[in-house]
């Protein structure tokens, strides 16, 4: 660490010449913002923020009488139409033509996901099954179905794909192993695909957000194993405006990994593995505490595994 | 004196090191003891399979094909004269894998080890080859997994148990043109991070084993259509024989390292990729700590080196 400070100056320079891909901004106002599970939590409260930076939004969902609540409340808040499309992004054909109607995307906001804790050993395969077909294979359809006309539009401005991950998918903790399988999942589906896309100035980002405020987050609450409580039930839970924004921002400015408050930039640090970084500072950051965030990585694991043993002495 | 005293503050890392390690270090007995290896009639399965037997461990197979299964049954026999049960299934059936897991009898190291790759780019590849990669990979390891657990978690012995899963470099780090194989590989990690902690009360230890390209049939059949671009970025990293993958995973195993790489820059991508692993061996905690900034650096020149690969090809191209 210390090394990294004397050289600073240097490093910043080297950094600067060597972060791929390119920093690179992301213009929303007047541009086509597709957004899957847009009808609540961190979905419509992304809509919500786009509007406001004047994009033009669609809405993908299951339930179209959710659909049709978030249209006027959108409606209501800003005098703007949303196009609202249902379909099961299980369905491939359905998204298909959904992504079809809505006509061609410039920032695709992947963001639909289903959460059901519980230890591997207790939960039925179905469930698992139910969260890898949705938030991964799901992702799959939904990229698939819009990528052919997001390489082929007209403008030659730079497009975007986020993926709505979550800290799950940089960390694995009791009760979340289909869970945090298929946001992992997400993770290497993205490192793979910026590379397919870069040529085609299509930039991906996966947003890692903590517990947010949703009814997601009350209804997974609810059926919580008791030591996944004990583990993780100590994080900051944010806000769903608070998270669009930050999201928002992130997908502006094509930043690879997007994260929150300390917690989760100590996080990204820990887990920035060989992810691309384009922003030369913030690899100087990773580089300066990567050190540091291993050491508080490895405490917070002695102290989960030692609250286990307790817990299971008891 | 302080700059002294700056270069030996690491060193006190060492201490703290060794007290807030956890989960604790362990070995694994393979002797005598029970391995369930899937994907185990070629490849690296057959290769860890007779490395296993040659141990004295006795060994089941489990992977679709009935032929190549007795041919393999045939060559462990002929090589260490150990007889090992076969079971045909496909893992993506859970009731035939049940009843294979069960018919094997109560299973003390279980090595997740299939596998299908069909590397192409997302834009090109059909969805039902997605699935079909995500499905064998990803859920068949859970189908696994959940058929063995409870017999696993019931062992007459107290000794501890292994659940071993057989990741790739592909699941450390995204190439083009493995966006569904690195989506699987990548999620075998966020399994096995949760699942450690739900498994580590009943002395189950999970590994997860990160190989390079691996001389195997699989391989060689992966290698006639990868894309170009995919043959270019992969070759970063050297290619090793089954069996050399077979010792490491092994090894790696039977200490109950989590993470369990198994060449040189296998070694590199796992300390850049530590991530939130838990880390057993102080000295290797050590080595992460003081290496991780540099690590990234080296993931950072990898990555830069890679895209302007991506561009220089993209303009060969176009000139063409």
């Amino acid at each position: 660490m210390l090394i990294f400070i004397v050289l600073a100056p240097f490093l910043l320079l080297l950094l600067y010449f060597i972060v791929q891909p390119q920093p690179v901004n992301i213009p929303i106002k007047g541009r086509h913002v597709f957004i899957t599970g847009g009808s609540s939590g961190i979905g419509l409260a992304l809509a919500h923020k786009a509007i406001s930076e004047g994009a033009r939004v669609s809405l993908l969902a299951r339930s179209l009488s959710k659909l049709e609540e978030a249209k006027k409340s959108l409606h209501l808040a800003y005098g703007v139409d949303v196009g609202i499309f249902t379909a099961d992004v299980r369905d491939y054909d359905a998204v298909k033509r959904a992504v079809v109607d809505a006509g061609p995307i410039d920032v695709l906001v992947v963001n639909h996901g289903i959460f059901v804790p519980q230890a591997l050993e207790k939960q039925d395969l179905d469930e698992v099954k139910l969260m890898i077909d949705v938030n991964l294979m799901g992702s799959f359809n939904v990229i698939k179905a819009a990528l052919p006309l997001m390489k082929v539009r007209k403008d030659n401005r730079p497009a975007s794909i986020a993926l709505m991950s979550s800290q799950a998918g940089q960390v694995g903790i009791y009760g979340y192993s289909a869970y945090s399988a298929s946001k992992f999942g997400l993770r290497g589906l993205a490192e793979a695909l910026q590379q397919e896309l870069i040529s085609d100035n299509i930039h991906i980002s996966v947003i890692y957000p903590p517990d947010t405020e949703t009814p997601g987050l009350e209804e997974e609450r609810k059926i919580r194993p008791e030591m996944t409580n004990m583990i993780a039930g100590s994080g900051s839970v944010l806000k769903a405006e608070d998270v669009a924004k930050k999201t928002l921002d992130g997908i502006k400015s094509a930043s690879f990994s997007i994260s929150f408050k300390m917690e989760g930039q100590m996080l990204a640090i820990a887990t920035a593995g060989a992810s691309p970084q384009r922003s030369f500072f913030t690899a100087f950051l990773e580089l300066l505490f990567s050190p540091l965030s291993r050491l508080i990585t490895l405490l917070f694991l002695s102290n989960i595994y030692r609250s286990i043993s307790k817990s299971h002495a008891n | 004196m302080v700059i002294l005293s700056l270069f030996l503050l690491p060193f006190l890392l060492l201490p703290l090191l060794y007290i807030i390690r956890r989960p604790r270090p362990v070995n694994i007995p393979i002797k005598n003891r029970h391995v369930f290896i899937t994907g185990g009639s070629s490849g690296i399965g057959l290769a860890l399979a007779h490395r296993a037997a040659s141990q004295g461990a006795r060994v089941s197979l489990l992977a679709r094909s009935l032929k190549k299964l007795e041919e393999a049954k045939e060559s462990i026999r002929l090589s260490s004269g150990s007889d090992v049960s076969i079971f045909s299934a496909d893992v993506r059936d859970y009731d035939v894998v049940q009843k294979a897991v069960s018919d094997a009898g109560p299973i003390d190291l279980l090595v997740v080890n299939q596998g299908v790759v069909v590397p192409q780019e997302l834009e090109k590849q059909g969805l039902d080859e997605v699935k079909f990669v995500v499905d064998v990979n990803l859920m068949g390891s859970f189908n696994v997994i959940k058929a063995a657990l409870p017999s696993m978690k019931q062992r007459m012995d107290r000794l501890p148990a292994s659940i071993a899963l057989i990741s790739s470099q592909a699941g450390q780090v995204g190439i083009y043109g493995y966006t569904a194989y690195s989506a699987s590989k990548f999620g075998l990690r966020g399994l096995a991070e949760a699942l450690q902690q739900e498994v580590i009360a009943d002395n189950i230890h999970v590994s997860v084993v990160f190989p390079p390209d691996t001389d195997t049939p699989g391989f060689e059949r992966e290698s006639e259509f990868r894309p170009e671009l995919t043959n270019i970025l992969a070759g970063s990293s050297s290619s090793m024989k089954a069996e050399n993958v077979a010792k490491k995973a092994l090894d790696g195993i039977q200490s109950g390292r989590f993470i369990v790489p198994c060449n040189f820059d296998g070694h590199m991508l796992a300390i850049a990729t530590a991530g939130l692993s838990p880390q057993r061996s102080f000295l290797m905690a050590f080595i992460e700590v003081m290496l991780a900034g540099v690590l990234r650096l080296v993931a950072l020149f990898f990555q830069w080196n890679w895209y302007r690969c991506i561009e220089h090809w993209h303009e060969k191209k176009k000139d063409t």
